[in-house]
């Protein structure tokens, strides 16, 4: 009964407070004069704008009404930041939708201005690129552009990096040991994972994603085509390279360490992190190369729809997910990296500084994908 | 080579009425050729998408080697599952209906039950299970070879679509006139010539009915060739999709349809109408004698491996997992009820739309009323993350406002995907109507629809049931098309054990796999408690 009459005093409140931030939106002006901005780069902070240091959620304005989320990202990614900010704002709705980053950047083309989406959350920057080239993006808040850096965004600020991670060699420990080798025996360049006789038969990587596309085409702006796809030639020939449809599959096989599995694949450090968190004794391990693409830092992040039904707290949104709280979330639950560059990293990986990544711009992913698609079509890595 | 009609219009029997030009018939025709365009709508888009791709390398793309391979491994994969199918659903069928095996209904129930199951769900447990490093591997120290490639997806998807093959053959066997094979007997033909010379012929239709539905899962199946490594036209066709490639996918997705519509053609010509109705008499049954228990330890091994197995690996992972928790996969019973009210659904609306195509084309056999079926059959064979994206295209373009309100395109979805399931049970059962019942209503004066009401629509109930059955198991299991029209917040059962294979969280996907088997279970029940009209 007490608990009854607690949460009717609750909702009473939230709809009083909802209803004063109209009333306060009415006031404010800046906008189309029915109390709207047609766009969330016209939308004004609700409270303070975020910038490069570490704003946080309480200097920004409350959320309340409606999100719709086309989310790429699993929901164990994606869920701590949603869950918190969920019951964070009594008003805030969030609809949220899962299904593969790749079919929704499909679906949103198909769907044109119909999309009931007013953000997409994407595994990684192509999939962003992609929706920006065909002009299914609107332009994002100046602030939001000005707190990230260059090189984790848009040049244009059509969407933005919101938390960011690392290539790695993921690798059985035990099976590893077996051959006789410790983590210091694995190299730290990608390339000689192409060549080293050792890795024959025990290697493997999952080709169809768009982390691993990216990977082929920082390769090529790094180090050229014909090294890339000599690259790739020599996984598949030489290496006898074992291809999973799914980074989960792959780690799982990792994982399983039996006569037929891979013992050491290529992929993204958190499939690792996965494992060991639903057992922590797990044989699996990551290491990382050494300032080429092996070890590319890409990030994860948002984009906004061209229609969105209220543009200010779509905005508000996108600020709470760059915040210090919305960063840290991402980096305890995920062990990801935060974009902002006030907030310090702390994890169970190694700091950014010492995996050493290769400085590369993740707008220059503007590449046509198909390159990248067609040169390993043409290579034979494919499943 | 015969001429194509002969293959489309080999049909045995013709019923008096068909012969004669009447209204009921025109209306029917229109009726079954509205609901085949609308089922064959989403193709349409696939021509335009595909029509967008540069000539040169459309033609490039049809003759690689790749598509080559890609073709090849479909085909062989489809060939292979077509033929265990049929090896292993036959005779279960013949078990369980002609001989004195005991307790009939229970190993029935076994049989038919894989269907059920998911048969990504099955890839899980299987891979899980077998190669050294695996389930039995750490349980028992025995190293079972591992299961994957080629003849894995074969040996996985064929242990779980053979009760396509086994519930139409069944239906078939128990709808015949046995005494014909008595009457065989008698004329000194032995059993198995008996079997060949009689009883053949007259299922069949049941086989090939079974067999085309393994064929077109075979083919149209994602998950499990994913799951195993090979290069399917599934896979290919996602793989083009995932380099937001859409026009290409169309184009080998037509290509797809191409293959599907010549199998459907040939069909056409093994699965004709023969006569199944007439006499209900039982005949003589089989006395296995000693041969009941090798009979009946094949049928139980095959449960332990399709049913048990997959449930205990996933109660194990339930028992046996720890981690952090997620919250959006843990359970709830809203994703049970809205599995159930999806499935319930699609049900009801393939049925409806299965009526008019499937009474046409079993009541008048011309030309037109087999190709009006036959092109409700396209739909099963396209991945559903094709027919998805059509109806995403289709879905904004007629009904903006509509879109993704409410659940109205992501049922139609599912009877694109699954109405011939739907067509071929009701259309079996109008094929087994007497005409003479039929006649006699009419010279008692009712008129066409009361007689429809009165006789025929009792008559074809069972098919009716039947049919509703298939594809609420089949819209349980579906996945793709459901994670791209869902309404905002409607998770199914499904939805969250892909979510929680995804986060590599097996533990969340084994409450909501095993409800999945349970309520899929119950509903096979009810399929084959409806035989009961059909035997007695």
């Amino acid at each position: 009964m007490a608990n009854d009459t607690r949460r009717r005093f609750l909702v009473t409140t939230g709809v009083a407070a909802s209803g004063f931030a109209g009333l306060a939106g009415c006031l404010g002006g800046s906008d189309d004069g029915n109390g709207n901005p047609s766009s969330i780069a016209d939308a004004e902070p609700l409270g303070s704008p975020v910038d490069s240091s570490a704003v946080s959620w309480d200097d920004l304005g409350d959320l309340e009404g409606e999100v719709t989320i086309y989310s790429g990202r699993t929901r164990e990614q994606i869920d701590p930041v949603f869950v918190e900010l969920d019951e964070r704002y009594e008003n805030l709705d969030l609809n949220l939708f899962h299904d593969d980053n790749d079919v929704y950047v499909n679906q949103i083309l198909q769907e044109g201005d119909a999309t009931p989406a007013d953000l997409m959350y994407s595994q990684d920057p192509g999939a962003l690129g992609e929706l920006e080239r065909n002009d299914a993006l609107q332009a994002l808040p100046q602030d939001v552009v000005d707190a990230v850096p260059e090189s984790y965004r848009d040049p244009d600020g059509y969407w933005t990096g919101v938390t960011g991670r690392v290539r790695s060699i993921i690798y059985h420990t035990e099976r590893w040991a077996d051959l006789g080798y410790d983590a210091d025996d694995l190299p730290t360049n990608i390339f000689e994972y192409a060549t080293d006789e050792r890795f024959q038969d025990i290697i493997s990587t999952r080709p169809n994603s768009g982390t691993f596309r990216g990977f082929i085409q920082a390769m090529v702006e790094l180090e050229g085509e014909e090294a890339t796809r000599e690259w790739v030639r020599g996984m598949v020939t030489d290496q006898n390279v074992q291809l999973f449809s799914g980074g989960s599959n792959q780690a799982a096989a990792i994982d399983l360490g039996g006569d037929g599995d891979p013992i050491v694949g290529l992929g993204n450090s958190y499939y690792a992190a996965r494992i060991l968190d639903e057992d922590p004794d797990a044989p699996i391990d990551v290491a990382f190369t050494e300032n080429d693409p092996g070890c590319l830092f890409s990030v994860a992040g948002v984009g906004v729809m061209n229609e969105v039904d209220d543009p200010e707290l779509v905005a508000e949104f996108v600020r709470h997910l760059l915040a210090a709280e919305g960063q840290e979330f991402m980096m305890d639950a995920n062990g990801e990296y935060p974009v902002v560059e006030g907030i310090d990293y702390v994890g169970d990986l190694p700091n950014l500084e010492d995996i050493n990544p290769p400085s590369f711009d993740l707008s220059s992913f503007d590449m046509d994908l198909r390159e990248a698609q067609d040169l390993l079509n043409e290579e034979g890595m494919t499943v | 080579m015969r001429p194509l009609t002969r293959y489309l219009d080999s049909a045995g029997r013709r019923l008096p009425e068909s012969s004669r030009f009447d209204q009921s018939a025109v209306v029917l025709a229109l009726l079954s050729g509205l609901i085949a365009f609308l089922v064959v709508s989403p193709m349409f888009w696939l021509l335009w998408q595909a029509g967008t791709v540069d000539p040169v390398r459309a033609y490039g793309l049809l003759v690689s080697s790749q598509t080559a391979s890609v073709t090849l491994n479909s085909l062989v994969l489809m060939g292979i599952v077509t033929a265990c199918s049929i090896l292993l659903g036959v005779p279960l069928a013949v078990l369980t209906t002609r001989t004195d095996l005991p307790y009939p209904r229970f190993w029935t129930v076994v049989a038919a039950l894989p269907l059920v199951i998911p048969s990504y769900i099955g890839a899980i447990a299987f891979v899980a299970m077998f190669g050294s490093g695996g389930e039995i591997d750490s349980l028992l120290g025995v190293t079972i070879p591992r299961i994957d490639g080629l003849r894995g997806a074969a040996f996985v998807i064929t242990l779980y679509t053979y009760p396509y093959v086994f519930l139409t053959t069944r239906a078939a066997l128990l709808s015949m006139d046995s005494s014909l094979v008595d009457a065989a007997r008698t004329l000194n033909h032995g059993r198995l010539g008996a079997f060949r010379r009689v009883t053949l012929p007259q299922i069949r239709p049941g086989i090939a009915a079974g067999a085309l539905l393994a064929a077109m899962y075979a083919v149209s199946d994602f998950g499990t060739p994913a799951f195993m490594q090979v290069s399917v036209f599934t896979s290919t066709i996602y793989w083009e999709f995932r380099g937001f490639a859409v026009e290409y996918a169309a184009l080998l997705a037509l290509q797809l349809i191409a293959i599907v519509a010549v199998i459907l053609v040939i069909e056409a010509g093994i699965g004709r109408d023969e006569d199944a109705s007439g006499g209900t008499g039982r005949g003589t049954t089989i006395r296995l004698g000693f041969w009941k228990w090798p009979a009946m330890g094949s049928i139980a091994a095959l449960g332990v491996l399709t049913l048990v197995v997959p449930v205990a690996i996933f109660t194990r992972w339930l028992l046996v997992s720890q981690g952090d928790p997620i919250p959006s996969l843990e359970f709830q019973w809203e994703f049970a009820y809205n599995s159930v009210y999806l499935a319930l659904l699609a049900a009801l609306a393939a049925v409806s739309f299965a009526l008019p195509v499937a009474y046409y084309s079993g009541r008048y056999n011309s030309l037109l009323s087999r190709v009006f079926e036959r092109a409700t059959y396209l739909g099963f064979a396209v991945p559903g993350v094709v027919i998805g994206l059509a109806l995403v295209f289709l879905g904004t373009r007629t009904l903006p406002s509509l879109y993704r309100q409410g659940v109205w395109l992501l049922v139609f979805a599912y009877v694109v995907r699954f109405l011939p399931q739907a067509v071929g049970t009701v259309r079996s059962s109008v094929l087994q109507i007497d005409a003479r019942t039929v006649e006699a209503a009419s010279t008692l004066n009712a008129g066409r629809l009361e007689t429809f009401r009165r006789v025929t629509l009792p008559l074809i109930a069972p098919g009716v049931v039947v049919g509703a059955a298939l594809v609420f198991l089949t819209t349980m299991k579906e996945l793709p098309m459901t994670l791209m029209l869902q309404p905002a917040g409607m998770d199914t059962l499904v939805i969250i054990i892909w979510g929680a294979q995804n986060a590599l969280a097996y533990r969340f996907a084994a409450i909501p796999a095993l409800l999945l088997i349970l309520i899929s279970g119950l509903s096979m029940l009810l399929l084959l408690r409806q035989e009961g009209y059909d035997v007695s």
